[in-house]
């Protein structure tokens, strides 16, 4: 069956907190409801969009900037909360989630629902591993995710 | 006398970060610098004393965008060392793993951060709300460059299957099928996007470049071949310190190229389309000349139509590749080290990628150099600066900042590569 709902985790492993996204993905492998497919993505988010295409909802979970709160978590839906706001495609170094979702959104290719989970860090060095307060919060963010993830699939319209 | 100063502290659409100063007396331009005040990134140190299987993991780490260009000429270079050569169907699936970096790459600056200059655009975002359709031509031409390198290479960014002596896998027939269908569609893709960005309004200069390329006898060039020029250098590429130099100056952590007798050069698509038109295939050719290309094109803002007619080559290359395949009995042919120098020279995207090492008895790195395309275009750029902005001083500095954004972006330089964003200031004295 094809998935109607994507969980894309991003973040590289290798560079402290940034690795919270596939943390909390290697938490959710094997748990995840019927028809929610899990995806990786340490780099190339352009590559993601045209995959975003027949979607029903789409779940990202990324570290977020400091920003004195280290380890909060905070769930965003990217219309109402300005997500789209002022972005703007500067390179393709700075291709973030935002500017992807704008992207899609403005090709047609954004999911109906998509909502964002940023889990805060504090450290980014590479090599390091996570922060003591971003390794605590991962069962929780975990949690809600898959919370989620269950009322979403129960929403989605099966797909044989 | 009046003094002008233009400045974009972070110019956007470029790999990296950069700034530009403009400074301008009268009626006279009297300095264009290219700023790059990224910091020095030392992987040619880093390399020394690494064994040479080492090197082309590491040297992908240089950029995310054109890793497998480092990885190439790094190989190419570590097998002239031990006197190996790579042929074959090992060739050629090097060969289609560099065509899925040119699609990759070309498609992500010809559409996402050149073609918005030129169609009044902040960005690519922007300019999906009104050629939405290119937009999604771009991704798909992305995907399929993206899909080579993801099979042939481990992954999409920073590949791991690359060797010296060729690959630590290679695929089956049956593997590379899938991408054989996805790159017919980005062929057809590659034709309307050359039709469609020879249709943009180009501002009329031409620069009297010497271009430098890798020329094949029989191939548009990739992988290797000898380094010649319009003004007729015609070399080995071992013989390349003897012709050019790296200089340092002091607004760029990037080193400037020159050619030691004549100074500042051009490499990238405008390089190697001049100097190896006869090297494309004649359909191809035959569109270049249909919307109004001719052999050579000395138009810097002409440079993304090269690039279309190089990502249509491209994927036809491919799908040429694909069809001919037969997998190799040996993912790798098998070599001794020792102590000895290798070159390796390779076309990336952006232009001539040139790499030595110096290897000891086991092996392992002594001493590394590797010039980057962007660091060799640094002199031109500046005079193409120059050029632009002289042609337009009784215009606006609005006017004049834009065209000379624009006239940086013609050369999709990888700041990053080559030591990120431009800042642009004018002085006007």
């Amino acid at each position: 069956m094809n998935a109607r709902i994507v969980l894309l985790a991003l973040g590289n492993p290798e560079r402290g907190d940034d690795g919270a996204g596939p943390a909390v993905a290697a938490r959710l492998r094997g748990r995840l409801p019927a028809g929610v497919a899990l995806r990786l993505c340490d780099g190339d988010l352009l590559g993601q969009i045209e995959t975003w295409r027949d979607l029903e909802a789409l779940v990202c979970v990324d570290a977020s900037a400091p920003q004195g709160e280290p380890g909060r978590i905070r769930r965003l839906d990217p219309g109402a909360d300005g997500l789209f706001r002022d972005i703007s495609l500067t390179s393709s170094h700075g291709f973030g989630l935002a500017e992807a979702l704008g992207l899609a959104r403005t090709l047609g290719l954004a999911p109906p629902r998509v909502v964002v989970y940023a889990l805060e860090g504090s450290r980014f060095t590479p090599g390091a591993p996570l922060s003591g307060a971003v390794a605590a919060a991962l069962d929780g963010l975990a949690a809600r995710l898959l919370d989620e993830l269950v009322r979403l699939a129960a929403k989605a319209p099966a797909r044989s | 006398m009046t003094t002008k100063r233009i400045r974009v502290d972070y110019m956007a659409r470029v790999e990296g970060e950069g700034s530009l100063d403009l400074h301008i007396e009268g009626d006279r331009v009297v300095a264009a610098r290219l700023g790059i005040f990224e910091p020095p990134r030392f992987f040619e140190a880093f390399l020394r004393g690494r064994g040479h299987a080492e090197v082309a993991d590491m040297v992908a780490r240089i950029c995310g965008i054109c890793p497998v260009a480092y990885q190439m000429s790094a190989v190419h270079a570590l097998e002239n060392a031990f006197g190996v050569r790579v042929e074959g169907q090992l060739r050629a699936l090097r060969r289609l793993l560099y065509c899925g970096e040119w699609i990759e790459s070309h498609a992500l600056h010809v559409v996402m951060l050149h073609a918005p200059d030129f169609l009044g655009y902040p960005d690519a975002i922007r300019m999906a709300a009104g050629h939405g359709d290119r937009v999604r031509d771009a991704l798909a031409l992305k995907k399929a460059g993206n899909s080579i390198i993801r099979l042939l290479g481990g992954r999409e960014i920073h590949p791991v299957n690359v060797r010296v002596g060729g690959f630590y896998r290679v695929p089956s027939r049956a593997e590379l099928a899938p991408l054989a269908e996805e790159l017919d569609r980005a062929r057809d893709i590659a034709v309307g996007l050359v039709r469609w960005v020879a249709g943009f309004p180009f501002p009329h200069i031409e620069r009297d470049y010497e271009f430098v390329a890798l020329r094949h006898p029989h191939e548009y060039p990739l992988n290797e071949g000898r380094l010649v020029s319009s003004r007729g250098l015609d070399i080995d590429i071992a013989d390349y310190e003897t012709e050019f130099e790296e200089r340092q100056v002091p607004h760029s952590t990037a080193l400037h190229s020159h050619l030691k007798r004549r100074g500042a050069y051009l490499v990238g698509p405008l390089a190697r389309y001049a100097l190896n038109f006869d090297r494309l295939p004649e359909h191809i050719r035959a569109l270049a000349g249909e919307v109004g290309l001719g052999p050579l094109c000395r138009n810097p803002f002409q440079s993304i139509v090269v690039r279309a007619l190089e990502i249509l080559y491209a994927c036809e290359e491919a799908l040429a590749i694909i069809a001919a395949y037969r997998p190799p009995d040996m993912a790798c042919v098998p070599l001794e080290p020792r102590a000895a120098t290798g070159f390796g020279c390779t076309e990336a995207p952006r232009g001539t990628l040139w790499h030595r090492y110096e290897l000891s008895a086991d092996g392992s790195v002594e001493a590394a150099r590797i010039v980057p395309p962007t660091a060799q275009n640094q002199p031109s750029i500046e005079a193409d600066l120059e050029a632009v902005a002289t042609s337009l001083l009784d215009q606006p500095e609005e006017v004049i900042r834009r065209r000379c954004e624009l006239s940086i972006r013609n050369h999709d330089p990888c700041i990053s590569c080559a030591t990120h964003f431009l800042k642009l200031s004018v002085h006007r004295a």
